[in-house]
Formats: structure tokens, sequence, C-alpha cells
């Protein structure tokens, strides 16, 4: 259903869709036979002649079981949304599946500069790819990601992914994905931080094996003086 | 009925024709209006804030203008990682939706009065400067004025922050290494010249006696 409206593009946006769609058809159904109820009180009572209006205390048990009942199957149905909400969190925020490559993620007023570990895999190397507003990431592999802020706070926050995690400065936080799907999609800022914080957009590209490989070559620090001419974006 | 209509076309005819001439003036006042994204860094009168990393660019000449910020929109200036003043610009260059929204504002920002900020940074010589300063003349102009003919700017009408900010931007190459931007390139070439820091201070402090003799 939400697929239809935004791509599904990492392992867990399935499971966060899940628990959105169980809330939304819990809630729904909730809200429809309230109103429903509502309304078809005030029309079944509304003024007629010579019926006088009725003061109810609400305090005899015929009454009260109004509240009680409903409010016991409104609890069996958090019950269920705790559980699933506590299953996609733990799988999201608090499981830390074993990295294949990490990306250091640098948000600032208004920018995200993403560092690509390069050709080697490794972060924090010679070879590593600095790109600002640009994310190239593999299908099919997980991905750490070491989020900081140099300023205020952002959030990192990508639709594609169901995925949104705040930049807090003075920290390095660490959270993982995994593109299921290759495509090219919006990055953004969840977190009012500033004047051109509506602006602070950038770009995830989600590669295939070889169209990963090609871009790896084409930015490859190795030729960087055959690169530095034909790199986008540099200044 | 058809004759009130006639009359109605005739009208609107008539007032389309005549917005031709206040083409202008309608210019200067959209850039005033546009002129309000800017001010929150900028400054009320463009004067600058050290604060926000804004220089002051009230009176800078039209041409500079439009090209510097047809640069940020581009990315072609403000995109490089360690560009902190450049990253901010970038997006706020954006604001401006149409190329005449961006000739509106550059026409707005150069009528305002150049502004004279106040000399903030410490310990430049500028009898040392003005030395150095006769090779940024050949561009720059004697007195700092700019030359548009070498696409250099006027100098002496900004902050004598930004002038060393930038100065040490295009050392290091944070401006002036992408290759799609040639007159930074050129610049960044001209800051290799300063060999230290102090070197650009001295020659800033020279930059700013010409803003007294003005
Ligand atoms: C969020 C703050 C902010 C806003 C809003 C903003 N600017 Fe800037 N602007 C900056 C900063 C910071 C720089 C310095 C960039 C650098 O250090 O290279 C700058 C630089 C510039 C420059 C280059 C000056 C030079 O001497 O090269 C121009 C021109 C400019 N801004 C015009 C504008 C205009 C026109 C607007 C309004 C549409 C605007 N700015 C809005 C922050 C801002
Ligand atoms: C060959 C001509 C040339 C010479 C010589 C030259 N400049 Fe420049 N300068 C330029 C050009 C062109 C630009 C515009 C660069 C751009 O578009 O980023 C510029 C830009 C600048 C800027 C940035 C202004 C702004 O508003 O952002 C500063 C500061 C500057 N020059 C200082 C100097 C100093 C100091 C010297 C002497 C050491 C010097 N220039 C020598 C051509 C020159
Ligand atoms: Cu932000």
């Amino acid at each position: 259903m939400i697929e239809s409206l935004v791509p599904a593009a990492s392992s867990y946006a399935a499971d966060i869709d899940a628990l959105f769609t169980l809330i939304f058809v819990f809630v729904g159904f909730w809200l429809i036979l309230c109103e429903g109820l509502f309304f078809w009180l005030i029309w079944r009572f509304r003024k007629k002649e010579g019926a006088r209006g009725q003061y109810i205390t609400g305090e005899l048990k015929s009454e009260t079981r109004w509240i009680t009942y409903p409010h016991l199957l409104v609890l069996v149905c958090d019950l269920f949304i705790v559980v699933g909400a506590v299953k996609v969190w733990y799988d999201v925020k608090q499981y830390l599946p074993p990295a294949e490559e990490t990306v250091r993620i640098v948000s600032q007023q208004w920018a995200w500069t993403f560092v690509h570990a390069g050709p080697d895999g490794l972060l924090g190397t010679t070879d590593d790819i600095t790109k600002v507003n640009e994310l190239h990431v593999q299908v099919d592999r997980t991905y750490h990601y070491k989020l900081e802020s140099t300023d205020v706070l952002h959030s990192f926050s990508v639709p594609v992914f169901r995925l949104k995690q705040d930049a807090v400065p003075g920290r390095v936080i660490t959270g993982w994905f995994r593109p299921t799907q290759a495509g090219e999609w919006d990055i953004q800022c969840a977190e009012i931080c500033g004047i051109g914080h509506g602006l602070m957009g950038a770009r995830i590209y989600i590669e295939t094996p070889a169209q990963h490989a090609a871009w790896l070559m084409q930015e490859s620090p190795i030729s960087i003086a055959a690169v530095t001419r034909t790199r986008p974006a540099e200044e | 009925m058809i004759r009130r209509l006639v009359v109605a076309c005739a009208c609107l005819a008539l007032a389309t024709l005549g917005t031709g001439g206040a083409a202008i003036a309608a210019d200067l006042a959209r850039g005033e209006v546009l002129f309000h994204y800017c001010t929150q860094c900028h400054g009320d009168a463009g004067g600058g804030s050290l604060l926000a990393r804004a220089p002051a660019i009230a009176g800078l000449g039209e041409w500079y203008l439009q090209s510097q910020l047809r640069k940020f929109q581009s990315g072609d200036r403000g995109t490089h990682p360690d560009d902190v003043g450049g990253l901010r610009m970038h997006p706020m260059s954006r604001l401006l939706r149409s190329e005449e929204d961006l000739q509106a504002v550059a026409a707005y920002v150069a009528s305002l009065t150049p502004s004279r900020p106040e000399p903030v940074v410490e310990g430049g010589d500028s009898a040392r400067g003005a030395v150095l300063y006769t090779l940024c003349a050949t561009c720059h102009g004697p007195e700092g004025a700019g030359i548009q003919a070498f696409n250099a700017p006027a100098l002496r009408t900004t902050n004598d922050w930004y002038l060393l900010a930038a100065l040490a931007k295009y050392k290091v190459g944070v401006r002036g290494s992408n290759p799609r931007n040639g007159t930074a390139m050129l610049m960044r070439g001209m800051a290799m010249q300063l060999s230290d820091e102090q070197a650009m201070k001295d020659v800033v402090a020279h930059i700013m006696t010409f803003a007294d003799s003005k």
C-alpha cells in the first residue's frame, strides 16, 4: 500500500511499512466505529416534539460498559502494536548486522558530505572518495554509517529506506542499512536546522555491482590526475 | 454584452503594453523583494555579518554578482566539503528560481550604496602589503575597485575577514580547484604567490586603506 506511494529500497522498509499499516488499520477501525456511533446517536436522539431531554450521570453498570469494553479491546490492539514496534525498533536501531562497508556522513548547514570507502573498501585510507550531496552505494550490500554534525542538529532521512536518524554535534552515531533496489532517490534533512533546512537535499545512487565498479573507476584517486579534470563539483 | 467584452479586451491589451516601459523599474522592485531572502545573513544594507560568515555585497559589480550567483547555483562554487561559508550560500542561491530573479536581485544589490565595513583582522602591516599588492593591482585595479575586463571584483567594499578567508581558501584549493570555475582557478594561482598567512594579512590591511581613501 505505502510502496505504491514511495518505493521501498531497504531490507527493513517492508517491516516498517507493515507496522505502519497495522497501526493505520487499528486506528482507522476505531475511528470509523466511534465516529459512526456518535453520529448515529446524534441522529437517533435528535430533538423531537414532546420528548424531554434526560440528564445521565453515567454511573450505572449498564452505562459504564460503553467505556470499559471498548477500552479493553483497544488495549488488546495496543498489545499487537507494541510487540510489532519493539521488534521493528530492535531490528532497525538496536541490532547491528556486520558491515560489508562503512560510510561516513557529515551534516552541516546546509549540505551532506559523504566519505565513501573507495576501491579498498576501508574507511580512513587515502583512496576514500568524498562527495558533497551524493551518496553512492551498491545494492544488496550491508552498510554501516557513522553520522556526524559539525554545527547544529540535523536528521539523516532517506524516505525509500524508511530511515531517519538524528545527527548530534559532538557525537558519532552508528547505524546500518542494506539497499535492495537499484535507482536514484532523495535524501533530506528532517530536523529544522536553520534558514537553509528546506534546501538541504542530497541524492542517493543505489547501483548494481557493475555500475558501482564503474563509478569507483571513475572516481578512484589512483587515477587522480586524470580524474580531477573530469570530476564534477569538486570546488 | 459583446461590446463590453471588446472594451475589456482592449483594456487588457493596453495594460500589457503599458508594463513594457516599466520593465527596468520593475526589475529593481522585484530585486528589492527578493533581497529580503539575503538580509538574514548579508545584513539589512548588504553590509555583511561575521556571525553568518556572509560578506558585504552591497554595491559590488552587477556582472560579478550575476556570475557568482550562477556559479553558486550550478555548484561550481560553494560545494567543496571544507567550504563552510560556500556550502551555506550554495542552497541560498537556489532561492532564485529563474534567470529573471537572479538578474533582478543582482541589479538591486549592485544599486545599493557600497559598504565600508570596519576592519576586524589584526596584525596586518599595510606598508608591506602595499608591495605585495602591486601584483593584485593588475587585475583588481590600483585602488581595489575591480576591473570587469579581467573578471576581477572590487575588494575594497567588502569585509577584511572575508578577504582573508577567501585568500586562504584559494590557497588550499577549497576555492579554485574546480576545473569548471576558470576565474577562481586563475585567482588561485595568484593566492599561491602569497607565501603565508602573514602575507595575506598584510595585503588585506593594505586593501582596507583604500576604503578609507574613498
Ligand atoms: C544563510 C545565509 C545566507 C543567505 C540567506 C544568503 N547568503 Fe550569500 N553568502 C553567504 C555566505 C556564508 C557567503 C560566503 C561564501 C564564501 O565564503 O565563499 C555568501 C556569499 C555570497 C556572494 C559572493 C560574494 C563575493 O564577494 O564573492 C554573493 C554574490 C551572495 N552571497 C549573494 C547573496 C544573495 C543575492 C542572497 C539572497 C538571494 C544571499 N546571498 C543569501 C550566506 C548567505
Ligand atoms: C590575473 C588577474 C588577478 C590577479 C593578478 C589577482 N586577482 Fe584576485 N581575483 C581575480 C579574479 C578573476 C577573481 C574572481 C574569482 C572567482 O570567480 O572566484 C578574483 C577574486 C579575488 C578575491 C575574492 C573576492 C570575493 O569577493 O570573493 C580576492 C580576495 C582576491 N581576488 C584577492 C587578490 C589579491 C590579494 C591579489 C594579489 C595577491 C589578487 N587577487 C590578484 C583575478 C586576479
Ligand atoms: Cu539540516
